[in-house]
């Protein structure tokens, strides 16, 4: 499965995103405020769960910050220490 | 699809003081010491606790529950106390500031259980309350060796200064803002990876009061935060809980009360922490047993209806 549908899976499952299906949700689409309208305590789940699906620790705010805007950034970071 | 809705706290940091008042106090501390600031303190508490509705009030959240039985004078004595106590305690902090750190003697008791946590390697979310002055715990972390960041929001326009800022010093430990980006829990996360130290207050919602949950605190429901027990299962950091109080006139002691572990956690229920958020309370409820008048709450944490685990889903 490619990264981007995986990450809307896990992220539908392990966050209980209610009523929402994979197809909902854009890849460019804002994770946080306006967009998908996760949280702040969603964003440490997202930390954990990335980890623990895609075995890519997210450190820090300076990695965390520009990989957690939208599918598309976070699967570009995923990718990018996955091949690293 | 915006899954919850976002309640801000009515909590303010600031002083219900103006800045003359506070200019004169630390006057008063340049000429006459820490006593001449206090015998100043003892009328200008009696003008308040008589005269002034809202510090009353604001007293009153707390006497009510710590002192159910007392009415009339009785109540109006404990209030008295209350905030008595609580100006001589930002008298101590100016009192470091301007006339140095050996003014006071703070005593820690836990210094050896610190540091095997700290040698865990798994960071450290050093958690209080406002209870005594949690700046001198604050002064008494070096021996960590070890950088300590606060999770606190000082509010524009609030005029009470903190110790290093009457000494004109660097701030003794970092800040996380946690009205920031993401209520500050990436940066919290980054800083314990790296073994380092986070200190939160457990009871004060910071911002908003959608990750609280319900937890019993002297005979009632209170709400208090649980984003920080959520954090400590996501980094695997044990939660140290700490009081400070006044032990005497120059002296405070730093206490450890208890060490919560929070297990890896799936979710984010408020129900699902809320047996660590009770471990806390029930601290807090002893420490304010034995020292009634060290507990400055003056906001109202009762009065807050926490949303349920079906609220938090919707929407």
């Amino acid at each position: 499965m490619e990264i981007k549908e995986k990450l809307k899976q896990v992220l539908i499952e392990d966050l209980n995103l209610e009523d929402v299906t994979p197809d909902e949700i854009g890849n460019d689409e804002p994770l946080f405020g306006e967009g998908l309208g996760l949280d702040s305590l969603d964003a440490v789940e997202l930390v954990v769960v990335v980890q623990k699906h895609f075995g890519v620790e997210i450190k820090d705010m300076d990695e965390g910050r520009p990989a957690l805007q939208s599918i598309n950034t976070l699967a570009a970071f995923i990718e990018e220490k996955s091949n690293g | 699809m915006s899954r919850r809705s976002d309640h801000k706290s009515g909590w303010s940091s600031r002083s219900i003081g103006s800045n003359w008042q506070h200019q004169f106090f630390y006057l008063a501390i340049k000429i006459g010491g820490r006593r001449a600031a206090y015998f100043v303190l003892y009328f200008v508490v009696a003008y308040y606790a008589l005269f002034s509705r809202l510090a009353r009030e604001r007293a009153g959240h707390y006497v009510s529950r710590r002192f159910p039985e007392a009415r009339g004078l009785k109540r109006l004595w404990h209030g008295y106390r209350m905030i008595l106590n609580f100006g001589m305690v930002l008298i101590d902090r100016a009192v470091v500031g301007i006339l140095g750190p050996d003014s006071f003697e703070v005593s820690l008791a836990g210094r050896e259980q610190l540091l095997k946590i700290r040698d865990e390697n798994r960071g450290m979310i050093l958690m209080t309350a406002h209870v005594g002055c949690w700046q001198v715990a604050m002064s008494v972390l070096e021996f960590l060796e070890r950088p300590v960041y606060m999770l606190m929001r000082q509010e524009d326009g609030d005029i009470d200064r903190h110790y290093f800022e009457h000494a004109g010093i660097e701030c003794p430990y970092r800040v996380i803002d946690p009205t920031g980006y993401l209520g500050g829990t990436l940066e919290m996360l980054g800083v314990l990876k790296q073994g380092q130290v986070v200190s939160v207050m457990g009871d004060r919602l910071l911002g908003s009061d959608k990750s609280s949950c319900p937890v019993d605190f002297l005979g009632a429901t209170a709400t208090v935060p649980f984003s920080a027990y959520k954090i400590a299962s996501a980094s695997g950091a044990p939660i140290v809980i700490f009081f400070t109080r006044k032990s005497g006139p120059n002296s405070y002691e730093v206490e450890i009360a208890r060490v919560i572990r929070v297990p890896e956690l799936p979710g984010r229920e408020s129900s699902t922490f809320t047996p660590y958020a009770q471990e806390f309370a029930e601290a807090l409820e002893e420490v304010s047993r034995k020292h009634p008048y060290q507990f400055y709450n003056f906001h109202d944490m009762w009065a807050v209806e926490p949303p349920s685990i079906k609220q938090e889903g919707q929407e």
